[in-house]
């Protein structure tokens, strides 16, 4: 003969044990409804490299209020192609030129009564972010947000150099993209324009090991080129003389086989010439134009020509 | 016995329970944790201006074979960083085309 007492407290153990198991179930369910969720960004490089390149600006980010206008502006003026990834409250698509990813669009939408000024944030290839934070922070960077995982993309984290330009680092698990010259509609180039590119130059070095040489001007402000692995990865240019009315900031810059064409057709899609094509140290013309919701820009020729001289 | 099973039971589900709850986190967590969405969303402070270059004002690569002489010694004497070796010549972009 079984206990009597043994079966009522058998009752409430199943009963826990059911609530237990819808609780473990509900659990289950918000685990995979996190991994539904998952904002999965594509590689960097298809298939994966080895290679890295630490110091190369490896990525660009558009952050706009417009995405949509954006895709529209973008895909007229250079050709892209758009992918788009939803994940939770995030509108992001990845830019495309002939089905090689170049960018990325990311839509923020501002507040009531918010004015901020979209922007092209640039990713520099580091090898150990956690290494790169505690660098740029040891230099006199700061930290506007914590690292950050992406499975297949990599990890990043986005900063502000001592003078205030923000730009991010991004160590990418597929590896870096190859040296090689872009084609017309990728990007070419970045500089950084900066109240103090001494300083500033300092910084960079030190953070990501740069070699700095001196660039001539004929404006007489400070110019300074930024190189690793024997290649120039970007500039260092004083802002023009009334930089009360300037922000620092990366600027990046797409090859295009005609800056004054291209910026009449960025203007002719809603944009605006920002500075009007000039001929560059290099011998081509360079421009810096805005898209629609303002994001500046660069636009800069690279002949053949040019490329071939003492080619290494 | 049977109370000891329950038990068991119950501290396997309680596990599970845990390691769920802990995913449901780490789905949205940072460093280590995997995105739930994007973090990237800095804008740029409003009302600065952009472009105003004058005339001569460079920012692109120069070609290769670019004279170092031309730019180095027009600084300051000190600069707060460590200028390339004068033997290394001016780096510029990559030559090779990706060929796609």
């Amino acid at each position: 003969m079984t206990s009597p007492h043994r079966d009522h407290s058998a009752w409430p153990a199943r009963r826990s044990l059911g609530v237990l198991c819808g609780v473990a179930m509900l659990a289950a369910a918000g685990a995979a409804a996190a991994a539904a969720l998952t904002f999965v960004l594509p590689p960097l490089v298809q298939p994966a490299s080895t290679e890295h390149h630490p110091g190369k600006v490896i990525w660009a980010d558009l952050v706009t209020s417009d995405i949509a206008g954006a895709k529209q502006f973008y895909g007229k003026l250079f050709g892209w192609t758009f992918n788009d990834v939803h994940a939770g409250n995030s509108d992001y698509s990845v830019a495309l030129l002939d089905g090689s990813p170049v960018g990325g669009l990311f839509q923020r939408t501002m507040r009531p009564g918010e004015q901020r000024q979209p922007a092209w944030l640039t990713f520099i290839s580091v090898r150990d972010v956690a290494a790169a934070r505690r660098n740029i922070l040891a230099h006199g960077g700061k930290a506007l947000a914590p690292t950050r995982s992406y499975p297949d993309r990599g990890r990043q984290a986005v900063f502000a150099d001592p003078q205030g330009a923000v730009f991010a680092v991004l160590q990418s698990s597929s590896g870096d993209p190859q040296d090689v010259l872009a084609a017309p509609g990728e990007w070419i180039w970045s500089s950084v324009l900066t109240r103090d590119p001494d300083t500033d130059a300092a910084f960079y070095q030190n953070v990501f090991g740069y070699e700095v040489f001196e660039l001539p001007s004929n404006d007489g402000s400070k110019h300074v080129l930024l190189a690793t692995d024997d290649y120039a990865r970007a500039s260092l240019n004083a802002l023009p003389a009334d930089a009360a009315k300037r922000h620092p900031h990366w600027l990046n810059f797409v090859r295009v086989d005609s800056a004054t064409d291209t910026a009449a057709r960025a203007e002719a899609l809603g944009g605006h010439v920002l500075v009007k094509p000039f001929t560059d140290r290099h011998g081509g013309l360079i421009a810096v134009v805005a898209d629609p919701a303002g994001a500046p820009f660069g636009l800069m020729e690279w002949t053949d020509t040019d490329s071939k001289q003492g080619a290494k | 016995m049977k109370s000891l099973l329950q038990r068991c039971s119950m501290r396997g589900l309680l596990v599970v329970v845990f390691a769920a709850a802990a995913g449901c986190v780490a789905g949205g967590g940072y460093d280590g944790g995997v995105e739930v969405g994007y973090g990237v969303d800095y804008y740029e402070p409003f009302g600065y201006e952009y472009g105003g270059w004058g005339p001569g004002y460079g920012v692109g690569p120069p070609r290769r074979g670019f004279d170092r002489g031309r730019g180095d010694g027009h600084g300051a004497p000190h600069p707060a960083y460590r200028p390339a070796a004068p033997s290394r010549s001016m780096p510029s972009l990559p030559t090779r085309s990706r060929g796609r």
